[in-house]
Order: C-alpha cells, then sequence, then structure tokens
C-alpha cells in the first residue's frame, strides 16, 4: 500500500495534466447535454495507482483545473483542494471493488431518477443500450447520501459487474474502463430512459432479446468520435 | 409602528446593498430557469425589521435597482419606487405569521400550477424533496389573486409550518431562511413536479417514505454550490 502510494504522481505533476483536463471536460459535456445540474461529480483513477482525481465540491459545469482534489481509495487527500465532494465514497468504493473500471460519473439526471422510483425495469430498446443487462440496470434501493464508505460499499455490492446502477430516488452511478466510456455510457443511459419512458406513453414496445443485445455488445467500439462531438458542442458554446 | 420604521435602514443604503442585490440575482435565476414568466416575485425581510423588499410590479426577469420597494408588514409603503405588487399580502402574511422566515418566493410555476389541479398530490419521489412532507404540500383552495389581508391571513395559515403552499389554479409560494434556500426549493420544487408528472404515466411510483425523508434530512447540509451553479448560468458561461 505504501509503495504503490509513494508511486502516484504528485498532484501537480505535468504527467496528471492530461488527465485532469479530460476530467473537466467530461464535466462539461455533462453539464452542456443536460445531465447534471448544480450537483453530481467525476471522477478518474490516476492510472496504475489507488487514487483519484475528482471535482472539489464544485457543480461539475463550474469546474476549473483550481477545484480538483486527488483522493485514496479510503478518502485521504493526496493533493489538490482539499474538499472532497460529500459523496465522495461513490467513487472510492466503486474504485476498489472493480480494478477494471477507470472512470465513474454520478448524476442526478432527471431521467436516472425516474426510473429509480419506476416498477418496471429500464429495458434496452436501442443499441445505445448496449452496455446495459437485459433486465435494465440495477437499482439501489435505500436512502440516504453516500457519505459513508459503508453506503459506498453497499451500492458497489448493487453494480455488481454491471456499467450501471441507478439509485432509487437519487440518480445514477456509471463506470467506464475509459473516461469517455464513462461519460459517454451517463449521456446514453439518460438517451435510452427518455426514450423507454416515450415508448411506454405508447404501450408496451419492442425490447431487445438477449441475442439481439450479445450481437450489438460485440461490437464494442473505442468512444472517440463522440467525444470529439460533444466536446466541439462544449467550445461551441465558450466561443464568441 | 412610526417609530419602528426610524429603525429601518433605507432601500438604497450601503447596509442593504449586498441583500437587494441577492434579490435582483433570486428574480433573474427563477426567470432563466424557467420557474417565473412574466408575474411572480420574491421578497426578502430586512434583518431585525418588521419590513421587506420585494419587486415593484415588474416581471422577475426584469428587475432593476430602481424598481424595488420596501414596505412594513402590513403592507404600508416605506421606500423605494411605490408600486407594490398586486399581491403584496403573500409577503406581509406569511413573513408576519413565520418570525423566522427570512424569504419568500411566489411564482405562477408551471409544474406547481398543474398539481395544484390535480386530485393527486406532488410527493417526494427524489432526495431533492426532502424540504416536503411525506405526502407533499398542502393546497390553499382560495381562488381568486392574494390581494387583501384577509386572503394573505388564509394563505399563512394554509402554509402552516412547512416550507411550501401551492395555490390552487395560480401557482406556489415556498419560503425559506435565506434568499438562497428559497431559490433552491423553489427550482427543486419545479423539478419535482415535472418527475412526478413523467413518473405518474407509468402508474404508480415508489415515493419516499416519511422515515427515508428523515435519513435524507440527517445528512442535511446545504452548500452553496447549487447558487453558485445557477449564478453562472446567468452570467451566460453556460
Amino acid at each position: 500500500m505504501a509503495a504503490s502510494e509513494s508511486s502516484t504522481p504528485a498532484f501537480d505533476s505535468i504527467e496528471l495534466q492530461e488527465l485532469k483536463q479530460k476530467l473537466i471536460d467530461g464535466c462539461h459535456i455533462l453539464d452542456r447535454e443536460g445531465i447534471t445540474d448544480g450537483f453530481g461529480h467525476v471522477s478518474v483513477r490516476v492510472p496504475g495507482t489507488e487514487a483519484f482525481l475528482t471535482i472539489a465540491n464544485v457543480s461539475p459545469g463550474c469546474a476549473t483545473l483550481e477545484r480538483l482534489v486527488m483522493l485514496d481509495l479510503n478518502g485521504k487527500c493526496l493533493g489538490g483542494i482539499n474538499v472532497p465532494p460529500y459523496e465522495w465514497p461513490i467513487h472510492a468504493c466503486i474504485l476498489k471493488a472493480r480494478p477494471e473500471v477507470m472512470s465513474v460519473c454520478h448524476t442526478h439526471s432527471k431521467w436516472s431518477s425516474l426510473f429509480s422510483v419506476l416498477k418496471g425495469g429500464l429495458r434496452p430498446l436501442h443499441v445505445y443500450a448496449r452496455f446495459l443487462p437485459i433486465a435494465g440496470p440495477p437499482v439501489y434501493p435505500a436512502a440516504g447520501l453516500i457519505g459513508t464508505i459503508e453506503r459506498g460499499v453497499a451500492l458497489a455490492a448493487s453494480l455488481k459487474d454491471s456499467a450501471a446502477v441507478l439509485m432509487r430516488a437519487h440518480g445514477d452511478a456509471v463506470v467506464g474502463t475509459s473516461l469517455e466510456e464513462a461519460i459517454l455510457r451517463t449521456i446514453r443511459l439518460a438517451f435510452v430512459s427518455e426514450l423507454a419512458h416515450m415508448a411506454v406513453a405508447h404501450g408496451e414496445p419492442l425490447y431487445m432479446s438477449e441475442e439481439e443485445l450479445a450481437t450489438f455488445s460485440a461490437d464494442q467500439a473505442f468512444p472517440a468520435r463522440p467525444w470529439e462531438y460533444y466536446l466541439s458542442r462544449v467550445q461551441e458554446r465558450h466561443s464568441p | 409602528m412610526a417609530a419602528d420604521r426610524k429603525d429601518v435602514p433605507k432601500i438604497d443604503s450601503a447596509e442593504l446593498k449586498e441583500l437587494t442585490e441577492k434579490l435582483m440575482t433570486a428574480c433573474h435565476i427563477l426567470d432563466h430557469e424557467g420557474v417565473t414568466d412574466g408575474y411572480g416575485h420574491i421578497s426578502v425581510r430586512v434583518p431585525g425589521a418588521d419590513a421587506f423588499v420585494t419587486i415593484a410590479n415588474v416581471s422577475p426577469g426584469c428587475v432593476t435597482r430602481d424598481r424595488l420597494i420596501m414596505q412594513d408588514l402590513d403592507g404600508n409603503y416605506l421606500d423605494g419606487a411605490k408600486t407594490p405588487p398586486n399581491e403584496w399580502p403573500i409577503h406581509s402574511c406569511i413573513l408576519k405569521a413565520r418570525p423566522e422566515i427570512v424569504s419568500v418566493a411566489h411564482t405562477h410555476s408551471k409544474w406547481s400550477t398543474i398539481f395544484s389541479v390535480l386530485p393527486i398530490k406532488l410527493k417526494p419521489m427524489h432526495h431533492y424533496g426532502k424540504f416536503l412532507s411525506a405526502d407533499g404540500p398542502p393546497l390553499y383552495e382560495g381562488i381568486g389573486l392574494v390581494r387583501t389581508v384577509e386572503r394573505g391571513n388564509e394563505l399563512a395559515a394554509a402554509l402552516g409550518n412547512g416550507p411550501v403552499v401551492l395555490l390552487r389554479a395560480h401557482g406556489d409560494a415556498v419560503v425559506g431562511e435565506s434568499v438562497e434556500q428559497v431559490i433552491e426549493r423553489t427550482t427543486r420544487l419545479a423539478m419535482l413536479g415535472e418527475w412526478n408528472h413523467l413518473a405518474l404515466l407509468h402508474g404508480e411510483p415508489r415515493y419516499l417514505t416519511a422515515e427515508e425523508l428523515e435519513v435524507y434530512n440527517a445528512d442535511q447540509r446545504f452548500p452553496m454550490r447549487g447558487w453558485e451553479y445557477y449564478v453562472s448560468r446567468l452570467e451566460g458561461k453556460r
């Protein structure tokens, strides 16, 4: 443990600059796409270490390089502004339970919040949902903010091996093997939920079958193209 | 009463500058977030006085410093622009009945209005609704604008000790212990109204129980992130 900590690059090192910028871009994308409001956060693992970067108690849309914090998987501050988000255990506990996961998004997305309190699950009905299980994402049922390790561990247990978990009366947590993938999945989760909401208003839609879902999932491509697209939308807004 | 007024600072005094700025920002936030239209108003109590400042018969989105008015809790004009909002008793009667309350917002929010006329209640199904009780906000049944002290008192009675009252076929009144809290509650009430509407199209959603609301309220914090975020949106940064 001490060995891995000593190998963690310093918060201000040049090595982390690109990752930090990507984290800020990811936050701004979620804000721009209307997924986050004043709340929610994104984290990214520092590659090869037991540390992660997230935003320091600031709205994703207001995140800047000056408002980041680096924590270890027990929540200890390793650098940056020492005001971690209240729900830092969402990130620490999932990153600890899922070594392959590089990034976690937590949002209060309207659409995730909606399906988190409905009795029917959010079943895949579009190719964009191919990262979801056939019965829809699991739901973490307990009330209360994830302000403790105990609650974070319970959330990670609900998520299990899935890409997303809905949090009842709260929102979602979405993971990816890259930050780009976590952001893209978060956007698509909202998109698919809205589609499902609209479709269900017409009656029972034609959901994807398990075989069909497996076919689509075999086609996994790295999300470089949509990332470029969403980033262009953020930059468009910031240009005069 | 006249003696009290000597202790009330002038509306354009340095002492009230920050508070009146905040009041105007709050009006612009509700407008920018689509909660108010051409109508609605926010008030803020003058600290330590039986007086409040609100907007002088102008749309929240159009308010400027020269269109603020100060009144006492009987509605007497004290300072500023001379045109009180039609429904000033909403503010004076609630501020009189609830000494701990610092700010009151009244809006014609689409989502409050819809739940004001439905047989089904707007109930917390997200922790953004943790300031509400499990059975949702009460309803003021009276039809007509709240232009008299009599109606203002009825409205304050319907509000009781709660944070919100819906006004039938009209909108809402939301109270808080700061302007920021009132803005958070008013914007969240609208979000919850929309989310309840969406959920109810699928059947009965799973609401938060009174016990679960207590769990959320035990986590109580009032981060200023929401306010900072809404201000940043006003400034066109996003």
